[in-house]
């Protein structure tokens, strides 16, 4: 019964896993011109030593604690915000709803728009109210750029973050906090006792989806600052590496470290949601 | 019994159908070329008139797609590594010969191109020449000199584009104190190949190299040639004669400031974007550009020259339509047609001087001065490792001049980074 799955996965999933192990342990070819040649573990080498993929590797941190950490605290105050019923609720869930069903690519297209130098939203506000005296260039800089596509991108995905926090607080059920309130409980302390430990399984699936995201941010950096090396992040690195540069050896290598990345990332957060939900 | 008889006859008629399949590809590249549809993929887009002129001629029809200039190197690269065709002729950069030829990427065209025709492109030749083979026929003689709009230069009482570094440096003081524009130049210096190449420009314009005679990089020392011209890219930025978004502005929207009168200089331009600020339909300065020779650092100076090329892949499927096509483009009423309506300044001697005899080459003084001054970025040709060279120093370039890193970072790093490229 499960032959046709195993046979599925193993086609899309682990040929081409199996395909590009082999690959990365391969150096020559693409911008060389020279025969393919095995060459062991070097292209991992070269690439932890490499200050580029350092840098990235370090942006990407960057833009997982600012997406991830801004993502969980905007998505808890959308959800709570919308626990309640009121009036104009499903229209507002509607709205919540439209940055994350546009593409990133059009998102970053927007943003960067209001981001311009020379005519963007945002300089000509500032200068409008005498905040800023000359145009600033908010994607040249290390920390307002990686701020500002952590920003971007954050606000692509609170919409879904907050969807799935809020089907966690409606499981929680009314009684409890009905019950807290006669033994004399606040707001915060019900938050604190009641919402807080069984949003759990809610909080760990919105951190699985916030960090995974983040770990694979391109589209965002890309259509906002290209290649630049002040933002570049560990994918936009493979893409330089392997399109730019022609070097599809180091580039499949650093693939490969990058899924590695994630499919830890991804089991950590499996036994995180398997203990919250015990 | 039944099912392997069933299993032989399916076999043999499959064997049959690939015969068949593999006989017609045969014929296709040795056989008439009349109803066979060819792929030309380049980065710039031709009117459609001009392309029905090749349909009509030959018969073969034309699919012609234009993609961006970076991200068509990405996709032949993938392309031609995984063997797949996506393309019968397509863009051959000067920089990318080493890399495309030595890869045994492309078909060599010096003996199926006719003699005549090889003879007229001349000197281009050899830019387009690895291991002895010429991988692509020159059809953009793409030259790198100032553009400048001339009405906004009589505005600030300026009667002509200064010849040194020092003239410039006065001339956009003016042009800003007199409220001509208020960032006077622009230039590309995003993280992208066009980027880059305005500092490649202003180096060999002041003087220097970036590369020795055996390609060996030469710009990491402290106060080399490179270095001055890329503090001139940074002092252009601090002095407010280039717009601060210039650091992330790629050479296609450098230049929509040029045609949009925002910018009263294009300082790394050349004739196709000339030919363009010129057209009514596509600029709002036109018909006011005037093309200018480099400044120097004494007397006008050195520039560069980028061109480009048409190849085929060894993947094409259509070699004899391919090859007619890259005939029927270099012919001489193509080549002029191609410069009157696109901006394609020949590489061919026989249009260029039709061009000129009938005055109907813009800047022609301008033009044919600037050939003379015309210096490699490689003396020995471009290697096959100029792709990851210009990856890095796109990405260097462009940090230096937002000030992440100082200018001596830069360009060691890049030296660094260049030598181990090199070496591998």
């Amino acid at each position: 019964m499960v032959a046709p799955a195993v046979i599925l996965t193993a086609s899309l999933v682990g040929y081409p896993l199996v395909r590009g192990i082999m690959m990365s342990l391969r150096g020559g070819g693409g911008a060389t011109g020279l025969p393919t040649h095995y060459v062991g573990l070097r292209n991992y080498r070269d690439l932890i030593s490499d200050p580029d993929t350092k840098s990235a590797a370090l942006h990407t941190a960057f833009y997982l604690v600012i997406a991830v950490t801004l993502e969980i605290i905007g998505g808890l105050i959308v959800a709570v915000t919308l626990q309640r019923a009121f009036r104009g609720r499903g229209l507002v869930l509607a709205i919540l709803i439209l940055p994350w069903a546009l593409p990133s690519v059009v998102s970053g297209v927007l943003w960067r728009r209001i981001l311009d130098p020379d005519s963007g939203l945002l300089n000509r506000a500032l200068l409008s109210l005498h905040i800023i005296n000359t145009p600033h260039v908010w994607l040249a800089s290390d920390g307002w750029a990686i701020f500002f596509i952590s920003l971007v991108h954050v606000w692509g995905l609170v919409p879904l973050v907050s969807l799935v926090l809020l089907a966690g607080l409606q499981s929680i059920p009314d009684n409890l906090y009905g019950a807290s309130a006669v033994d004399g409980a606040g707001a915060l302390q019900q938050f604190r006792y009641i919402t807080l430990p069984l949003l759990r399984p809610a909080l760990v699936v919105a951190l699985t989806v916030g960090t995974l995201a983040a770990v694979s941010i391109f589209d965002e950096v890309y259509v906002l600052n290209g290649t630049a090396l002040n933002t570049r992040s560990l994918l936009m690195q493979v893409y330089n590496t392997s399109f730019n540069q022609a070097d599809f050896s180091h580039g499949i290598a650093l693939a490969m470290m990058v899924a590695i990345l994630s499919a830890t990332l991804a089991i950590i957060f499996g036994v995180m949601l398997r203990r919250a939900t015990r | 019994m039944r099912w392997v008889l069933a299993a032989l006859a399916a076999l043999a008629v499959g064997s049959l159908v690939a015969t068949a399949c593999s006989s017609s590809n045969d014929s296709s590249t040795t056989g008439p070329i009349k109803g066979q549809r060819i792929t030309v993929l380049i980065p710039y887009k031709v009117p459609q008139s001009i392309l029905d002129r090749f349909t009509a001629q030959t018969g073969v029809k034309l699919s012609f797609q234009v993609t961006a200039f970076d991200a068509l190197h990405q996709k032949l690269v993938v392309a031609a590594s995984a063997q797949t065709n996506i393309a019968d002729v397509t863009e051959m950069d000067w920089s990318w010969v080493g890399q495309f030829g030595g890869s045994g990427w492309y078909t060599p065209l010096e003996k199926s191109l006719p003699a005549p025709v090889v003879a007229d492109l001349g000197k281009t030749n050899k830019i387009f020449t690895a291991r002895s083979h010429l991988y692509a026929a020159c059809y953009s003689n793409d030259i790198r000199f100032p553009i400048y709009n001339g009405d906004q230069f009589t505005k600030a009482g300026i009667s002509s584009f200064p010849t040194t570094f020092t003239g410039l440096e006065q001339t956009l003081d003016t042009l800003k104190a007199k409220h001509v524009a208020q960032y006077p130049m622009t230039v590309a210096l995003g993280a992208t190949e066009g980027g880059v190449t305005p500092w490649y420009l202003l180096t060999l314009s002041m003087g220097g190299q970036l590369f020795d005679k055996d390609n060996k990089p030469v710009f990491g020392a402290p106060g080399s040639v490179a270095h001055q011209a890329l503090q001139f890219e940074i002092q252009a930025l601090k002095q407010g004669w280039l717009n601060p978004g210039a650091i992330t502005l790629d050479d296609a929207a450098a230049a929509d400031r040029f045609t949009g009168g925002a910018a009263s200089i294009s300082l790394a331009s050349g004739p196709g974007s000339l030919v363009t600020a010129n057209d009514k339909t596509q600029s709002h300065i036109a018909p006011n550009a005037k093309a200018a020779l480099m400044p120097g650092v004494n007397s006008a100076g050195p520039t560069l020259g980028l061109p480009e090329g048409l190849g085929i892949p060894s993947t094409s499927k259509h070699q004899a339509a391919a090859l007619a096509f890259i005939k029927w483009w270099e012919s001489t009423p193509t080549q002029r047609l191609l410069y009157k309506q696109a901006g394609f300044l020949p590489c061919s001697g026989a249009a260029l001087s039709s061009l000129s005899a009938s005055g109907e080459l813009q800047g022609g003084a301008v033009v044919a001065e600037a050939v003379k001054h015309l210096t490699p970025l490689f003396p020995n040709g471009a290697p096959p490792w100029y792709p990851a060279f210009s990856a890095k120093a796109q990405g260097l370039i462009n940090s230096a001049v937002k000030g992440d890193i100082s200018v001596d970072a830069a360009l060691a790093q890049l030296e660094d980074a260049t030598k181990k490229i090199a070496s591998r």
